[in-house]
């Protein structure tokens, strides 16, 4: 199908886009539009104006500091698969970007849209919550806020963005060399929508282990260790059935085919960093 | 209408698109490139493949006004490519295409493989070329066609690697015409790109409208049972408790309109004489706005304190329509103060079909339905505690736009923390 008819706008400066959102309720920020595009095709979405943020200049930034990298919110998941943009996690963003969809739409496609389209299934939501990463977000009136990914997503293609919010970035820690990174994606077939995530990190230097479960229909499962407690942790998910307990206490819902698809997928992604 | 200037296979055009018309509609139907082929037409399938500046996209859903200066090359644009002229050769003669359809797809995609990783030793070309579909050949011509190429080791035109890392073409493209506001809109200058130190998320501004809960909101904890799918139609079941005796929680759950008015985005007309209930519900799902309107039963039973409620309604604009029961009961039971407590235990199901079911994606919509449940628990809550005759404005679901979205957030927040005793 044909999208339904819309204005478009392209705005120079994060503000400029801000002021154009706020003025209408009806407006869409509309980045690499790889996920709003088939919508609104589809005619599901049917906003009045599209607001196109890809021409300005600060959202395609690189920001590099001693504890965390920054990403402007257009970066595409091809310039990050191709480690074109700085990676503090030593490769993990590279591998996760390039199991996003397909070429052609990575090359489009970009990680602040990923986030904030808030799909469950989207692989930022998921390998960013379990990184720790910030959303960093502009509002109307210009200050800035930031959030963390897990609390930033609220469910399924809703997120703590405001009206006239504008999601500028994304803050990355950085990870020591030791750490190890596990990801595991299940889907029907390559590229398209995963049907359960599993996302493990251990730093020990940074005393960070977690776990999450995405792609379940709403906010990732977060299983955390306090520090020093991780390598107990991950002992943990060599049951699968104390696997499945947990991601049930976490609040994970589904039927007994898809908790499986759940379980299988963080236990391949601990035993990928157990190994 | 709008002006953008975009090179095409090396000329430079210029012409007028409404912001709708998608790049390959703009190749195809205004520059009579045919070339481009259309199969799904919402991103999946990659018959439509085309370069902008470089790298592959999807041209079916980028649209031909955001590639305003830009460099877009189609299948016509590759004539005179030698890599290409090898894949052509290659694709002849391992059977590599039989109706034709998805091959200028294949091909231009195949060749950015080849671009970006023969030199990879285990490449893996059928995950690589995964995005374009094949009806005909199984794929087995396709993979054999690129796996000879590849192996050549061809020469290879290289992208500069410090180019803009957005989409392109990015901010300094050279536009046909500034597409700005009519007026631009006087906001405060960013200086500093740079994050200020957290704070406090801003009080979310209570819903307009009646007036507002003098009982402040808590979140109440709704569990959520397990998910089933049958016949199309998902089921599952939502438990919470309200501290609130079971006399008064029952007196305003055996009420429809009362009930109504705590369901985010439901507005009941006046009750019919015949006790069918007629009304609007909207629904924001993301980009995805609907409003189903609709007509509903329901059963009580009093001595129970059970109520029955069957509703179903259409959305207009997308041709969707949706059927859903909710069925609740109420126990006393105690909160953890030691106050009387009611238990509310919910069998909700529903079906949908048209457009929103077509967009295959259940799961996202039982989340949705899961969060409206909590905020009609948390709207019941307010209720109870309001003084007589206070009301209460009908929350908006919808991302942001949900009432207690940020309170709420944090009690469903799923995050469950090991306690690292000893370690």
């Amino acid at each position: 199908m044909k999208a339904a008819a819309f204005d478009y706008v392209r705005p120079a400066s994060v503000a400029e886009a801000c002021a154009l959102l706020a003025e209408d309720a009806d407006s869409k920020v509309m980045a690499g539009g790889q996920s709003l595009g088939p919508m609104l095709n589809l005619r599901l979405a049917r906003p009045a104006r599209l607001i196109d943020i890809t021409r300005i200049p600060e959202l395609g930034r690189v920001e590099e500091s001693a504890d965390a990298v920054t990403l402007g919110a257009v970066v595409t998941h091809a310039a990050i698969e191709d480690r074109r943009v700085a990676d503090p996690t030593h490769g993990f963003l590279s591998r996760v970007a390039r199991g996003i969809a397909y070429r052609a739409v990575r090359s489009r496609g970009t990680i602040g849209g990923s986030l904030a389209h808030a799909d469950p299934a989207a692989d930022w939501v998921s390998s960013l919550t379990a990184l720790g990463a910030e959303v960093l977000i502009t509002r109307a009136d210009g200050t800035q806020r930031r959030l963390p990914v897990e609390d930033f997503i609220q469910g399924a293609l809703a997120s703590a963005l405001e009206p006239g919010e504008i999601l500028d970035g994304v803050r990355i820690p950085r990870f020591s060399a030791e750490a190890r990174f596990g990801f595991e994606k299940i889907c029907r077939k390559t590229g398209e929508f995963a049907e359960a995530m599993g996302v493990a990190v251990h730093d020990p230097a940074r005393g960070v282990c977690r776990i999450v479960a995405g792609a379940a229909g709403g906010r990732p499962v977060v299983i955390e260790a306090s520090r020093g407690a991780g390598a107990r942790l991950l002992e943990r998910f060599a049951d699968a059935a104390a696997v499945h307990d947990m991601l049930t206490e976490a609040g994970l819902a589904g039927d007994a085919y898809r908790m499986r698809l759940h379980v299988a997928a963080v236990r391949r992604a601990v035993e990928e960093i157990r190994r | 209408m709008t002006t953008v200037t975009i090179e095409v296979n090396g000329k430079a055009v210029t012409a007028e698109v409404t912001p709708r018309t998608h790049l390959a509609d703009f190749l195809r139907e205004q520059l009579l490139l045919t070339g481009t082929h259309v199969g799904c037409e919402h991103g999946v399938c990659g018959a439509c493949t085309v370069e902008i500046d470089g790298e592959i996209a999807r041209s079916c859903i980028t649209f031909a006004v955001a590639c305003d200066g830009a460099t877009v090359r189609t299948i016509e644009g590759f004539d005179d490519d030698p890599l290409m002229a090898r894949l052509r050769d290659a694709f002849s003669t391992s059977h590599a295409l039989q109706c034709g359809y998805c091959t200028p797809g294949q091909l231009v995609a195949a060749r950015d493989l080849i671009r970006r990783k023969s030199i990879e030793p285990d490449l893996d070309i059928r995950t690589e070329m995964s995005g374009n579909l094949c009806r005909c050949t199984g794929y087995a011509g396709i993979v054999a066609a690129i796996e000879t190429v590849a192996a050549e080791q061809p020469a290879v035109p290289a992208l500069a690697r410090d180019r803009w890392a957005g989409p392109a073409p990015g901010p300094g493209a050279a536009t046909a015409a500034p597409v700005k506001p009519a007026a631009p809109a006087a906001a405060p200058k960013v200086t500093a790109p740079r994050p200020a130190a957290p704070k406090p998320a801003a009080p979310k501004p209570a819903a307009p409208k009646p007036a507002a809960p003098s009982a402040p909101s808590r979140p109440v904890e709704v569990e959520v049972g397990p998910v089933t799918v049958e016949a199309g139609e998902t089921r599952f079941t939502q438990t919470f408790v309200l501290e609130h005796p079971g006399d008064a929680v029952w007196a305003l759950m055996r009420d429809p309109e009362q009930v109504a008015a705590c369901m985010p985005g439901l507005a009941l007309d006046p009750p019919g004489e015949d006790g069918r209930l007629t009304g609007r519900m909207e629904v924001k799902l993301g980009p995805i706005a609907a409003g189903f309107s609709g007509e509903g039963t329901m059963r009580r039973d009093d001595a129970a304190r059970r109520m029955a409620i069957e509703g179903r309604g259409s959305d207009r604009r997308s041709g969707s329509r949706a059927s859903g029961r909710v069925d609740y009961t109420l126990a006393d039971t105690t909160a953890d103060t030691g106050a009387a407590a009611t238990r509310v235990d919910c069998v909700i199901a529903f079906t949908l079909q048209g457009p929103l079911a077509q967009f295959g994606r259940s799961d996202l919509v039982r989340d949705l339905v899961g969060r409206i449940g909590a905020a009609f628990a948390t709207n019941v809550d307010v209720r109870l505690r309001a003084p007589d005759g206070a009301t209460v404005a009908p929350a908006e679901l919808g991302g942001a736009s949900l009432l207690l979205g940020v309170l709420f957030g944090r009690i469903r927040r799923a995050v469950m923390r090991m306690l690292g005793r000893g370690s």
